[in-house]
């Protein structure tokens, strides 16, 4: 057997749990499992959000270590549920590798919704916690039509690869920035409630969850990074409103 | 406006805002009515809740903790990762409000206020914190005894 492939294969299927929003824990415990049932002599893994290192020592005791860098996270809960399915299966059903690289290939490309219906989804989160937080339904209009916008935003950011703490800062100076207008110009009454809508949608709601379960879990040093990472996000979202009302309060519009 | 008719329409938000965040993290099918209907009974509970506890803080660790029994439970029985259903059903709890209002007392250089909001911010997040550790810790606790107790009478 291929030792070198196989850690390959178990590194692509922790790498891709990593990017959709797994924990440490399971991204860990699934390499070693796909490592032992197929028969290696021993597995050491180590990730934290950005890294996963891993060294295999095979039966003719030789020691194979690979590395993969994680630069940026799309949370995809489906493919991390094939993935977490295709590891299962390798652990009871032991499929030839090539078999798995291309399944593993499959789940790679696997779709996701439309940007259109996430644009209207969008919308449809920024109006609804815009009345949820007290606003009436004329704010949630406003709210809703700011939220399809802040979408389009975001896929700007995501097609110029800024970084994470950057592109939440850009997209909540845009979503303030266009809330003052509106309220400035008499569309929408409550420029708190249409905010809050929208900055509902910029909470790294999974960031923060995620960073909980590692640190319960002992992966002390994952769950702190996530968690600084979280903190860095939420002040740069109030950064950005900060800097869109003074821009605002300074043109006097 | 009466409080129930309030109430009904705040949860149907909330609902709607579960729902939301399900599609965007890319959940579908079965799944996708499960993890918003999380969002429905989680905020229900939030809100009845407030018949017999005043504070805040503590109806978002009773519903928190409500919310992880719910996801650890449903991802046993779909054989699914826990965050498909623990993310979308916490997210009506996420203290935006509170949050905005904070960055708004530091607009405005309420410096008394900005610190109070600020506090209670991270009070809240930290309930819900400890709500969903708390579930998690004992599911994990139970599951080792049980997978013990398991392998010592195979």
């Amino acid at each position: 057997m291929d030792s070198s492939f196989l850690l390959s294969c178990a590194l692509d299927i922790g790498e891709q749990m990593l990017i959709s929003g797994a924990e440490i824990y399971r991204v860990e415990d699934c390499i070693k499992r796909i490592c032992s049932s197929y028969g290696v002599k021993r597995i050491d893994v180590f990730t934290i959000t950005s890294s996963i290192i891993a060294t295999l020592e095979d039966n003719e005791h030789r020691n194979i270590t690979q590395t993969r860098r994680i630069s940026s996270y799309k949370t995809d809960l489906t493919k991390l549920d094939k993935l977490n399915q295709l590891s299962r299966e390798m652990c009871t059903k032991k499929p030839d590798l090539e078999v798995v690289h291309e399944k593993i290939k499959a789940i790679k490309n696997s779709k996701r919704y439309p940007l259109w219906f996430e644009c209207i989804t969008y919308g449809a989160i920024a109006g609804a916690f815009t009345v949820f937080f007290g606003g009436s339904f004329a704010d949630a209009g406003v709210s809703a039509i700011i939220g399809v916008v802040l979408r389009l935003i975001v896929y700007l950011n995501g097609i110029s690869k800024v970084n994470q703490v950057f592109s939440s800062l850009l997209s909540s100076f845009a979503m303030c920035f266009l809330a003052f207008l509106c309220v400035n110009n008499g569309f929408g009454e409550s420029i708190d409630n249409i905010v809050i809508g929208n900055i509902m949608l910029l909470i790294p709601g999974v960031g923060l969850t995620n960073s909980l379960r590692d640190l319960i879990s002992g992966d002390i040093m994952a769950g702190v990074l996530r968690l600084c990472e979280v903190i860095l996000i939420a002040l740069s979202i109030a950064a950005g409103y900060i800097l869109s009302a003074l821009v605002i309060g300074g043109a006097g519009i | 406006m009466n409080i129930i008719v309030k109430s009904i329409i705040q949860v149907l938000m909330g609902t709607i805002g579960s729902f939301g965040f399900s599609i965007l993290y890319n959940i579908r099918g079965k799944k996708l009515i499960l993890a918003g209907l999380g969002g429905l009974f989680s905020w229900s509970l939030c809100l009845v809740l407030q018949i017999w506890f005043e504070s805040e803080v503590i109806r978002y660790f009773l519903s928190a903790a409500f919310v992880a029994v719910y996801a650890e439970a449903l991802a046993r029985i779909m054989k699914t990762p826990t965050t498909t259903f623990l993310v979308p059903a916490i997210i009506p709890h996420v203290p935006g409000g509170s949050l905005y209002y904070t960055m708004k007392f530091a607009l405005n250089q309420q410096w008394y206020d900005f610190f109070s909001r600020a506090f209670y911010t991270v009070e809240l997040a930290l309930a819900l914190a400890m709500g969903i550790i708390a579930i998690s810790s004992l599911v994990k606790f139970i599951f080792a005894v049980i997978n013990k107790l398991k392998k010592k009478s195979a």
